[in-house]
């Protein structure tokens, strides 16, 4: 390979930095021959970063009202597994090369960048949880309001209001972010009046017990912050240099690739369930010359721009299905709020068609939040393993 | 407690229970949200559960009536009313319940938790570390490995807590709270009201646990903070995790699913449970957390002693947790437990591997002063003794063989080890030999920086040597390693001392010898005195230089000090002895014989005395043969 050739390859490479990187097929090969690269792993990292990008495709192929729903995001954790087995299988059949450095720094940093996400995943854990408690008060209004399976055909009367009105209102400050509830308490007076107008509700051991109640189903200290973690997650993300490319016979791309995966699957996590100081600010710097980039990024932005919606703002979790639920029960709240008895035939109707609509909300929960809760503890599992098996392998 | 039942006063019962129901109703008066039933007087909550009796029972009542009576649209208007003062009692009870829980949901009293007459808490004393003397630590700057500083494992905690070695249920509520509650959520579930009541009851028991975690100085703390913590920190975080483990499985939960059983016994299927998990799946989570940040953490050497006990402790309480945690529903703890448990010792596997790579690979260069015992065998051999005290657990965990040097590699720059000889042994015990190989090999290339050839021989002797002594003062270890294997080194330290000696006193005692000295073969009396003079002379300069040099050499070890020098003894004194009675007439009969016979037995017998002190010596020290 005669000398200027590749003088001529390296020297824009070093004046346009990362920008220029070898990412185009005819530049990989015009760099890795002449330097004795090995052809063979380049069909393998071709084909991982088009998988990756083949996956995240599909999820950014979903309407908008799938984007960020129960299923959805199961299939985003699934997504990570795959991806995940499949950066492992690179690992494994480029073992000697994974030894010897600039490599084994860069997977030093990527195992740093997983054991921040078994944090978030326990985050996770607790925002399920919360969620499901959210979740048996609905059911409360469904068991009232006739909703439930084993109720008959009972007429609706005021009693059953009354205790639907109960758990809405409670449900109402249990899904109101953190930082407001000590507001939200004030105006719980305002919008389920007849329940509650007296100005003791401080005193009232119901309210301090359900705000006491919130503060105690995390369980990570009062400092610990998903906005942060993410940040941490995303530090000193970036793309592989020229040289490190080829000082790692290309590892260093998947390497990249799988932390900005990790890193985008985490954030989106965050962005859709309840968890600690939930802050959505993270940037991705990804370059559009890989395959994944343009769904990834399309993703993220309309995940943003759903959560700078007006009536999403404040959502503690940006769930499609926490949007529903609340959705719903605030109407059946409104509803429960203007009925006067005896019920006219209409408003019963009416009733009864948002008694149906939360049932669908709720079953739909009932259905993937625990399947959801597995997977997440799986997630847990294979990043656990995985940096045990880099640990040994090193 | 049951009312007489008077069918004529039907109406009137239900009439004045309704009213009842209807004075109590919170939302509508003052004085009804101010009061609490079961707080104000015993005859008043009797009274008041009555009348949920008996609205609950005209409920039940019209329903069978609806079915029979042609005035069904009556009693439909009846039923909602009915309904109306059921879900206004139901508010009232939920109400009434929690404000009984909470009055009864403070953290576990000290006295269930703590062990006031126990002054000190015991340690479990054979899990005492040896403290490491005499270090010399040159390279320490770049080697975790010496770094390393054993510290005694002694609790400084003033408290203890109670024996808790196996489960046993405290009472958390006087026995009327929970009648009271029982008889509340009776009828609340009776009336389908079973979600608000589970609702209420995790919620409130939720904060009860909570505080008892905080007395119990349970900490909420991330995987990140674990891992940014340093070592001796977590130390004593893992032993009071220990200790709060204990409490917490076999006292504080245990007791909790005691009054879940207590309030609603028979009170339909499972609900004990249900109300259970509710109140204890978090709080469970949240303590088996650290053990899981523990077994995640980074592997490094002198972690393991603290992760086995932890992995010990976790499997004694094994059992208790499946006890306590029986249901289906509580399957994912029980898991999470075993989860954790298998991960613990997966670590410790790998700290042990990871231990026996950085022995290889530890890299200081620089010679010990003296050839005396290098830290890294001291470190080394106090690490394996301890291990040998761990012998019960790790030789469960420890199954496979070591990895390297099964095989005859050939290749200098990895040791080797023959296992046809280690039959029948266990895979723990290979993993210690292992080690001891390991060591010896590392020891071995250190030994190549002196500059010496005795000094390097004199180095590996200590070494090996002390390597013998401590597997011989532990029991454990000495039944583990094996007698063959022991002999093996023994024989490896003395062969040692022998090439010590060859390389040192071969060329002095060369000096002494008989050739060369007589002349033209004359029977009589044909000595070179030149000759005479110069071997003289010779054997002073080297044995003033060796003499100079070698005190300053140190063994250790104050029995092989005096073996080595007794056996120099035993070929030096002799040798000069008969060398002097043989020539020295022909130097006094010379010019200033002092020159040349400087020193007599007894200064040489004396001077032996000072090698391997590890003092340097002055030059006066070495007596002139005074004449």
């Amino acid at each position: 390979m005669p000398s200027t050739e590749y003088q001529g390859i390296s020297a824009p490479l070093t004046n346009l930095g990362r920008s220029l990187l070898p990412l185009r097929r005819d530049q990989v090969h015009s760099m890795e021959s002449p330097i004795g690269g090995s052809p063979s792993n380049e069909v393998e990292l071709e084909s991982f970063q088009r998988q990756v990008a083949d996956r995240f495709h599909d999820l950014a192929s979903v309407p908008s009202d799938e984007l960020l729903s129960l299923p959805w995001v199961r299939k985003l954790l699934d997504v990570f597994l795959c991806c995940q087995e499949e950066f492992r299988v690179i690992l494994f059949n480029n073992k000697s090369q994974v030894k010897k450095p600039p490599m084994d720094r860069l997977i030093a940093d990527y195992n740093e960048r997983t054991v921040k996400a078994l944090d978030v995943c326990n985050a996770i854990r607790d925002g399920i949880e919360q969620i499901r408690q959210w979740q048996k008060l609905i059911e409360i209004v469904l068991c009232a309001l006739g909703g439930d399976s084993n109720s008959s055909q009972r007429s609706l009367g005021e009693g059953q209001f009354r205790r639907a009105r109960k758990a809405l209102i409670d449900l109402a400050i249990a899904m109101l972010d953190e930082k407001d509830s000590g507001q939200a308490v004030a105006h719980r007076n305002r919008s389920f009046g007849r329940h509650n107008n007296s100005s003791s509700h401080s005193r009232d051991p119901h309210h301090r017990s359900l705000g006491h109640f919130r503060s105690l189903s995390w369980s990570v200290s009062r400092t610990w912050s998903a906005a942060r973690q993410l940040q941490a997650i995303g530090n000193n993300l970036a793309v592989p240099r020229g040289n490190e490319v080829l000082a790692t016979n290309g590892l260093a791309m998947p390497i990249y690739t799988m932390g900005s995966v990790l890193l985008f699957v985490m954030w989106a996590l965050v962005a859709a369930i309840p968890c600690q100081d939930r802050g959505l600010q993270v940037h991705f710097n990804v370059p559009r010359q890989f395959p994944w980039a343009a769904p990834i990024l399309s993703l993220h932005e309309r995940i943003l721009e759903e959560s700078k919606k007006r009536d999403r703002k404040n959502a503690c979790g940006l769930l499609r299905e926490i949007y529903q639920m609340e959705k719903c029960s605030r109407l059946l709240g409104e509803l429960a709020d203007s009925v006067q008895f005896p019920l006219s035939e209409e408003k019963e109707k009416e009733v009864i068609q948002r008694v149906k609509e939360l049932k669908l909300v709720s079953d739909a929960m009932k259905e993937d939040l625990e399947p959801l809760e597995k997977q997440v503890r799986e997630v847990f599992h294979r990043i656990v393993r995985s940096r045990t098996e880099g640990l040994d392998s090193l | 407690m049951e009312l007489p039942e008077n069918p004529n006063k039907d109406n009137n019962g239900y009439e004045s229970a309704e009213k009842i129901i209807l004075r109590w109703d919170s939302t509508a008066s003052e004085e009804a949200r101010e009061k609490m039933i079961f707080e104000t007087d015993r005859h008043e909550a009797d009274l008041y559960l009555h009348a949920v009796d008996e609205i609950q029972r005209s409920l039940s009542n019209a329903s069978i009536s609806n079915n029979t009576n042609a005035a069904a649209a009556v009693a439909v208007d009846d039923q909602s009313k009915v309904n109306s003062t059921i879900q206004i009692a139901m508010a009232r009870l939920e109400d009434e319940f929690r404000n009984i829980l909470m009055t009864h949901s403070s953290a576990l009293e000290a006295d269930s938790l703590f062990d006031p007459s126990s002054s000190s808490f015991s340690a479990s004393s054979h899990h005492e570390l040896e403290e490491d003397d005499s270090v010399s630590n040159e390279d320490s700057s770049h080697n975790d490995l010496l770094r390393l500083q054993f510290q005694h494992c002694e609790s400084s905690d003033s408290s203890t807590f109670r024996s808790t070695s196996s489960i046993r249920e405290v009472d958390l509520m006087p026995i009327e709270a929970i009648c009271d509650l029982h008889a509340i959520a009776t009828r609340m579930i009776s009336s389908g009201y079973l979600r608000e009541c589970i609702q209420v009851y995790g919620s409130v028991r939720k904060s009860a646990i909570d505080s008892s975690f905080r007395k119990l100085g349970i900490e909420k703390l991330s995987i990140g903070d674990i891992q940014r913590l340093e070592w001796e920190a977590l130390e004593s975080k893992i032993r009071r995790w220990i200790r709060a483990a204990k409490v917490c499985v076999r006292i504080l939960f245990a007791s909790e699913r005691k009054l879940c059983e207590q309030i609603f016994e028979s009170v339909g299927t499972d609900i004990d449970d249900a109300c259970f998990m509710e109140t204890v799946k978090g709080p469970a989570i949240q303590l088996f957390n650290f053990p899981e940040a523990i077994s995640i953490s980074r592997r490094s050497p002198e972690k393991l002693f603290k992760i086995l006990d932890l992995h010990d402790a976790l499997m004694d309480l094994l059992p208790d947790i499946e006890a306590v945690f029986d249901s289906k529903s509580s399957e994912s703890i029980r898991v999470q437990a075993a989860e954790i448990l298998s991960r613990l010792a997966e670590a410790a596997r790998g700290i042990l591997s990871e231990f026996e790579s950085a022995i290889l690979r530890e890299p200081s260069r620089v010679p010990v002063p003296g050839g005396t015992i290098h830290p890294l065998t001291r470190y080394v051999m106090n690490y394996i003794s301890l291990i040998s005290d761990y012998k019960q657990t790790l030789i469960e965990l420890i199954m496979s063989k070591p990895s390297t040097g099964l095989r005859y590699s050939g290749d200098q720059s990895t040791p080797d080890m023959e296992f046809a000889e280690l039959e029948g042994k266990t895979p723990l015990a290979l993993h210690l030999i292992w080690i001891i190989v390991v060591l010896q090999f590392n020891l071995e290339g250190k030994s190549k920086h002196y500059r010496d050839a005795s000094l390097a021989h004199l180095f590996i002797m200590n070494n090996v040597h002390y390597i013998v002594q401590k597997v011989k003062g532990s029991p454990e270890l000495r039944e583990m390693i094996g007698d063959d294997y022991l002999r093996k080194l023994t024989g490896k330290f003395r062969q040692a001392a022998t090439s010590y000696q060859r390389a040192t006193w071969v060329s002095v005692l060369y000096c002494l010898r008989d050739e060369g000295l007589h002349v033209s073969g004359s029977f009589s009396s044909g000595v070179s005195k030149s000759a005479l003079r110069e071997r003289f002379k010779t054997f002073n300069a080297m044995f003033e230089e060796v003499h100079r040099t070698q005190a300053t050499w140190l063994i250790p070890d104050t029995q092989l000090r005096e073996e080595l020098r007794i056996s120099i003894s035993e070929k030096l004194i002799p040798a000069y002895r008969s060398f002097l009675g043989r020539f020295r007439s022909h130097i006094e009969s010379g010019k200033h014989p002092e020159n040349y016979i400087k020193y007599s037995v007894e200064d040489l017998e004396t001077a032996v005395l000072d090698f391997f002190e590890g003092y340097p010596i002055s030059h006066q020290h070495l007596r002139r043969r005074s004449q």
